[in-house]
């Protein structure tokens, strides 16, 4: 039997959603940014411009959306009371938009008080998010793998952000570290971490619910954040011990392997699904397996290839990693999660503001099912340009253009959604305000 | 003889079997049943359920159906 949820537990729907809708608005900067710096941003991923766009990416866009939907999944998935939702995310939301753009934009003046205030606030809010989530965690009646990916997932968001902190000091001249080694565990945490771990537990809920396969294998769920951790931590020994080359290789193959081994899972349950009717969020989340895939791939041929090089000696192979991982995983995933999941949010408050009374509208009608498809085809279209572009640098402006374009299209869509909500909402208040006693 | 109303839900993506199911509770008669098959134990439903007078009954199918019987209380 699939995984329960309950709604009686759920935040108040703007809690999500004030996040979902600004997370595409650091796309559509990110796009403009790699539009105007041009081919020069992609040459390298120390450039100002990548450490710029790289940050509005994973910091903007993807944590703004998975800050937000953490906050509604823990209560509804896991049971969790999560401490005035409300307040965390009205204070949260903004330091981290606000921290995010300070961050991006301090990458790119040089490093001043733009990059230690945008630290500081990044810092600050993440604490908070991380103490109220973490505690309701903790406390968190149900049991199972999606509970301990998350909290493994939530620990790896500590250590990214820690590292993060002490990167941004290091690069102010505050303190010494080893930039480049500090920053290979920096973004292994975040990533192979705090991001794929995430992405595993809530698809071990979303995945057979929404795309009706069967249930993931528990091998599956007991493995992967265990495995991802020790990973982790052996990657992270690095800085203690000063591992050979050929130790860290080894560590990372064993990385990709937990990762392909995700991937090919998850496109092995939707090749098994019971309904099979085109679907966008299926299409985005294969789009995304496959993206993962090609990092393994790309990641294995880089460590075995002669003449073997290492990632920094290799800029091509770093920055075409960054974009399948950013753009072609992490991303797509998240876009076709948002199509289901505001769609579904926007049904169950309508439905309990309107009881038996007033039906909500179809779940089809919340975003126009063109707009999405369209949408979808201009998202993977701009990540074959952007991929392009590492080959071919001259294209950098129009695939900077095309995915803040999506992005754009991206945030048109959830508006809709946010749209037919309050236009319902407000004819329901209306009709209980004709029908209340005089 | 009492009234009976299969809703097949085990191949709908969510929330459709809860639309279906809360269609049929308008036109249920009042000796009426509604039998919901599901892979899952769908609490929202549960909810509405329980605020607006209704009972059910759950019983596990050997291929792992959740098979629910929902009749005015």
């Amino acid at each position: 039997m699939h995984p329960n949820m309950s709604f009686e537990q759920a935040p108040p729907v703007w809690v999500p959603y004030r996040f979902f809708l600004t997370a595409p608005l650091f796309g559509i900067v990110a796009g403009l940014l790699l539009a105007w710096a041009g081919p020069a941003a992609l040459t390298s991923r120390w450039t100002p411009e990548a450490l710029a766009l790289t940050h509005l990416l994973v910091a903007g866009f993807m944590l703004q959306a998975m800050c937000g939907a953490l906050l509604q999944f823990v209560p509804v998935a896991a049971g969790a009371n999560i401490w005035r939702p409300g307040l965390v995310a009205g204070l949260v939301h903004p330091m981290l938009a606000v921290g995010v753009s300070l961050l991006a934009a301090g990458f790119l003046a040089g490093p001043g008080p733009w990059l230690a205030a945008g630290a500081g606030l990044i810092v600050t809010a993440l604490s908070g998010y991380v103490i109220v989530v973490g505690v309701a965690l903790l406390r968190a009646p149900v049991k199972g793998a999606t509970i301990v990916a998350l909290r493994v997932a939530l620990l790896a968001l500590v250590v990214t952000y820690g590292f993060g902190f002490t990167l941004v000091q290091g690069l102010r001249g505050s303190v010494g570290v080893p930039l480049v080694e500090m920053t290979n565990v920096h973004a292994a945490w975040g990533l192979g971490g705090w991001s794929l771990l995430l992405l595993s537990g809530v698809s071990y809920y979303v995945v057979p619910m929404f795309q009706l396969t069967p249930a993931y294998p528990a091998w599956l769920g007991r493995m992967l954040p265990w495995g991802l951790l020790a990973v982790l931590l052996l990657w992270a020994s690095r800085l203690l011990t000063g591992l050979a080359e050929g130790w860290l290789s080894w560590i990372l193959l064993a990385g990709m392997a937990l990762a392909g081994g995700f991937a090919v899972v998850t496109l092995r349950l939707q090749a098994k699904r019971r309904r099979r009717v085109p679907d966008v969020t299926l299409t985005f989340f294969r789009g995304g397996m496959v993206s993962l895939l090609a990092v393994v791939v790309a990641v294995v041929a880089a460590i075995a290839v002669p003449p073997a090089p290492t990632f920094s000696e290799a800029p091509a192979w770093a920055v075409t990693i960054g974009i399948l991982l950013f753009v072609g995983l992490f991303i797509s995933v998240i876009t076709g999660m948002l199509y289901k999941i505001v769609p579904f949010l926007n049904w169950l408050h309508l439905q309990r503001l309107g009881g038996l009374t007033i039906m909500p509208p179809n779940m089809k009608e919340m975003i126009p099912e063109r707009g999405m498809v369209g949408q979808m085809r201009l998202h993977f279209v701009s990540l074959a340009a952007l991929l392009l572009a590492v080959a071919w640098p001259p294209l950098t402006v129009v695939a900077g253009l095309l995915f803040a374009a999506s992005c754009v299209w991206l945030e048109w869509n959830l508006l809709s959604a946010v749209r037919v909500y309050v236009d319902f909402r407000d004819r329901i208040l209306a009709a209980d305000a004709c029908h209340a006693p005089g | 003889m009492t009234q009976q109303l299969v809703i097949d839900g085990r191949d709908m993506q969510p929330p459709e079997p809860l639309e279906q199911t809360l269609a049929a509770l308008d036109t249920l008669p009042p000796d009426g049943e509604i039998v919901l098959l599901l892979y899952c134990q769908p609490q929202p439903l549960y909810q509405i359920l329980r605020r607006n007078g209704y009972s059910w009954k759950e019983s596990m199918l050997a291929d792992g159906t959740n098979e629910i019987r929902i009749r005015k209380s």
